[in-house]
């Protein structure tokens, strides 16, 4: 039975091998790609994108879509980092505190969406816009300390891997499990591939729905605490690349925006993808701006190829 | 030869695994009506899709008028007077009759400002030429599946088309709908047209074509006039097997309530709807299209809300069912369409196979994959389901054994009473035999069946009670053996008079 993890489908296959085709050409092309000092490095910006995209690949399987994403994780970032305020016995506290107000953002997300029916992507957009306004409210500049033990998320290392590439390894790793496993990972598919079905079936699309925008926001707030960790404060702003940032890995990764099909294991492949090529575009000297245009043309080629098929 | 206004010789085209057609010749006349059967998957698609210049032939030649053509697109067939009538519309909801007919090739003035005077003139033309009583104002979405015809024939006569091609044009319509059609083709037909109609029900054939083609697994078995056949032959020439006893045998087995519905209403929609299901027994819902059959299915199933009264099962009553706690309590839905709501035309045959009983096959969170393969490895073989394996998408899968899929994965509910919209629309003779006598088994065995169908003989001949639907009401019920064609129309119509009668029964079915 276990075997079948491994068993991918042949759009999975095709963004392994141009990974692979990737880090070849890169290392060919830049002699620093492949030491160790860039390879920690590329791995620590990998983390945070790699839980965002997680969640939102459960998001976009139901055909939906966490705009809201980037805004839960600059609120998780500050208030990780203005609650603890440098106090060593406040940080699980704070970590679940934190933890519940995503869920709770996650929560309305889905309720709303299920409620109303109005598309996802106003819902959260609008959302995006609450949370972010609010957290504007709380501080409008970079806020809150942490205590030095706090820098081991970010910093530490387990025997020699870093400590971040294990937690994201962990939530990886659930995520597959919970999609190709569990009822709930069946579920979403079907809810995703034909929501009608699926609710003829017996499933109750609406929870399934609600949870999917819950494991979203969860994967925000540790991204959101990640970060705040890494910087050593909370920043309002620092999420606000992600609400894109999350989608593309995702795309690339061949997960359908219509829904029901697609996968994490296709989605990991994406976000290193995407931050292999980053990489390699600093590597090479290429203009912030020509990088824009560059990952431009790759995602409308990508989902234009998938599209196709 | 000559006067053919259409011709293919020789005609082959290979998708990837199947070879659609192989050398198939297929002429028409000016002025007749030529129908194309054949079972799901002869290819009679395929021909008319070449045809209509969808898909290119990978051999063979057309001939139009006498003169070799190659079709480079829809368009250009289009411009050469073909037209195609696809069993799903190619309307847009959003606009409105008019503009639907002339979409692409709205009149102009001053250049580029659409002419709406001239718009709405030549759609009422086209419109009155079809006694059609439609106001082009209105937005397509507003219409009856049936005006919605009406709207695609009177694109199609917009065109100029010489020949226009209707693809299952009886699957939405039924009854006078489907009498006010053949009315329209039969004039068009006087008017010089030549008309390609493709359909499953051998009826109907008979009423309509004056030639008839019959395709099988890509080969063409002849083209006969309809004269010269009659039914038995043309299933004969369709399966190449004679499928003389289509209904298994009734049984009278031991019988107790199963289903109670007392007086449900839902606004303008269900009136007053009180009947009862036994086990062990198929009752057939007759009804047109619209009478209201599929929403009683649905409020039964809890797949909508109901205004007023009550569904009891079993003697408790259901109070605010949803399909989830439907299923728990054993009922199944087998919706009437495989596409829109019967399938998850992405997944594989198992994950569609088991998605009624995954919360039953679960240990923990997890689905128990190893068990789940066994359950859908019996089906499988139990109902001859015809894929490459469990895994294989089922979208891939022929109609028929789509069909079978989707009634599979309902009786691993095991349900005490299974609900059956249409359950053979849209499939081919061999697998309809198949359907009906897993209808028949599961009634031996004790379960309650609810079948809607909109096909008479279908009704009659498998039914234990007929019940007849009009408007949201139970107009009546009749056993099989008083029920005929001509009676379930009446009372389907709403109408009880004689004179009305004589006329439904040289049209209908």
């Amino acid at each position: 039975m276990r075997y079948s993890i491994f068993k991918q489908d042949r759009n999975t296959i095709i963004v392994y091998v141009v990974l692979v085709g990737l880090i070849v050409a890169t290392s060919l092309l830049s002699d620093i790609f492949l030491t160790s000092r860039n390879i920690q490095n590329l791995l620590r910006q990998v983390v945070p994108l790699g839980l965002v995209s997680v969640g939102q690949t459960f998001t976009i399987l139901t055909a939906g879509i966490d705009l809201s994403i980037g805004s839960v994780v600059s609120m998780a970032s500050c208030l990780t980092t203005g609650m603890i305020l440098g106090r060593e016995s406040l940080i699980l506290p704070v970590i679940a505190f934190v933890i519940v107000m995503a869920l709770f953002i996650g929560f309305c997300n889905g309720f709303v969406i299920t409620k109303t029916r109005v598309h996802p992507l106003i819902v959260t957009l609008g959302m995006m816009s609450v949370v972010q306004g609010a957290l504007l409210l709380y501080t409008k500049s970079p806020i809150g300390s942490v205590p030095p033990v706090f820098d081991y998320l970010a910093w530490g290392k387990a025997w020699f891997i870093p400590f971040p590439i294990i937690l994201f390894a962990v939530v990886a790793t659930a995520g597959i499990f919970i999609l190709r496993r569990t009822t709930f990972g069946r579920y979403v598919y079907a809810t995703g591939g034909n929501e009608e079905v699926a609710r003829l079936s017996g499933i109750k699309t609406a929870r399934v729905k609600i949870m999917t925008y819950m494991i979203c926001s969860f994967t925000a707030a540790m991204t959101g605490i990640f970060l705040a960790s890494r910087m050593g404060m909370g920043d309002p702003l620092v999420g606000e690349r992600y609400m894109l940032d999350s989608i593309l890995p995702v795309l690339i990764g061949g997960t359908s925006l219509a829904g029901g099909r697609g996968g994490i294991g296709a989605t990991i492949a994406g976000v290193f993808i995407f931050a292999i090529l980053s990489n390699a575009l600093n590597l090479l000297d290429v203009s912030a701006y020509w990088q824009w245009i560059i990952k431009g043309l790759i995602i409308i080629t990508a989902v234009a190829f998938y599209t196709k098929k | 030869m000559g006067k053919n206004i259409v011709e293919m010789q020789q005609v082959s085209k290979a998708f990837p695994g199947v070879l659609a057609l192989d050398k198939v010749d297929f002429n028409c006349l000016p002025g007749e009506v030529h129908a194309v059967v054949g079972e799901n998957g002869a290819g009679k698609s395929t021909l008319m899709k070449i045809l209509a210049g969808v898909y290119r032939p990978d051999s063979g030649d057309i001939l139009l008028k006498g003169e070799k053509i190659f079709f480079s697109s829809p368009k250009h067939a289009q411009n050469c007077g073909i037209s195609i009538i696809y069993q799903e519309f190619n309307l847009i909801p959003e606009l409105t009759v008019a503009e639907n007919i002339f979409l692409g090739r709205e009149p102009t003035k001053c250049g580029r400002l659409i002419d709406s005077a001239t718009l709405k003139r030549r759609s009422r033309e086209l419109l009155a030429d079809l006694n059609a009583n439609i106001d082009i104002q209105s937005k397509v979405k507003d219409l009856g599946v049936a005006h919605q015809q009406m709207v695609e024939i009177a694109k199609a006569l917009s065109l100029n088309a010489d020949i226009i091609m209707m693809d299952e044009p009886s699957a939405v319509v039924s009854g006078r709908e489907l009498a006010s059609l053949f009315r329209i083709i039969r004039s068009l037909k006087e008017s010089g047209k030549t008309i390609i109609y493709i359909s499953h029900r051998i009826e109907e054939i008979f009423q309509i074509a004056d030639r008839t083609t019959v395709l099988k697994d890509g080969h063409l078995v002849g083209t006969y006039d309809t004269g010269d056949l009659d039914k038995p032959q043309i299933v004969n020439l369709m399966v190449g097997r004679s499928l003389t006893e289509t209904f298994p045998a009734r049984e009278v087995g031991e019988k107790k309530e199963i289903l109670t519905l007392d007086d449900v209403c839902r606004n303008n929609i269900l009136n007053h709807v009180s009947f009862k299901v036994y086990s062990g027994e198929i009752l057939g819902l007759a009804g047109l299209v619209g009478s209201g059959r599929t929403e009683i299915a649905r409020a039964i199933f809890g797949a909508c809300e109901i205004d007023s009264g009550r569904v009891r099962l079993n003697g408790s009553p259901l109070k605010r069912a949803t399909p989830k706690s439907s299923i728990a309590s054993g009922i199944g839905f087998v919706t009437e369409s495989r596409a829109k709501d019967g399938l998850v035309q992405n997944m594989s045959v198992r994950k569609n196979l088991t998605l009624t009983i995954l919360n039953r096959i679960q240990k923990w969170f997890f689905v128990r994959e190893a068990k789940e393969k066994d359950i859908c490895n019996d089906r499988v073989r139990e109902y001859d389901i015809v894929t490459t394996g469990i895994e294989q998408e089922i979208q891939y899968l022929s109609g028929g054994n789509q069909q079978k899929v989707i009634l599979a994965k309902w009786i691993n509910i095991h349900p005490s009473m299974l609900i059956l919209d249409e359950p053979t629309r849209g499939i081919d003779v061999g697998a309809k035999a198949e359907i009906y006598r897993l209808m028949r088994l599961l009634a031996r065995q004790g379960t309650a069946i609810i079948m809607i169908s909109s096909e008479l003989p279908e009704i009659i001949g498998m039914s234990d009670r007929i019940l007849v639907i009009h408007d949201g009401k139970v107009m009546g019920e009749l056993s099989p053996c008083e029920a005929t064609e001509e009676r379930i129309l009446m009372l389907a119509t709403g109408q009880n008079t004689v004179q009305h009668q004589q006329k439904e029964t040289a049209l209908a079915l």
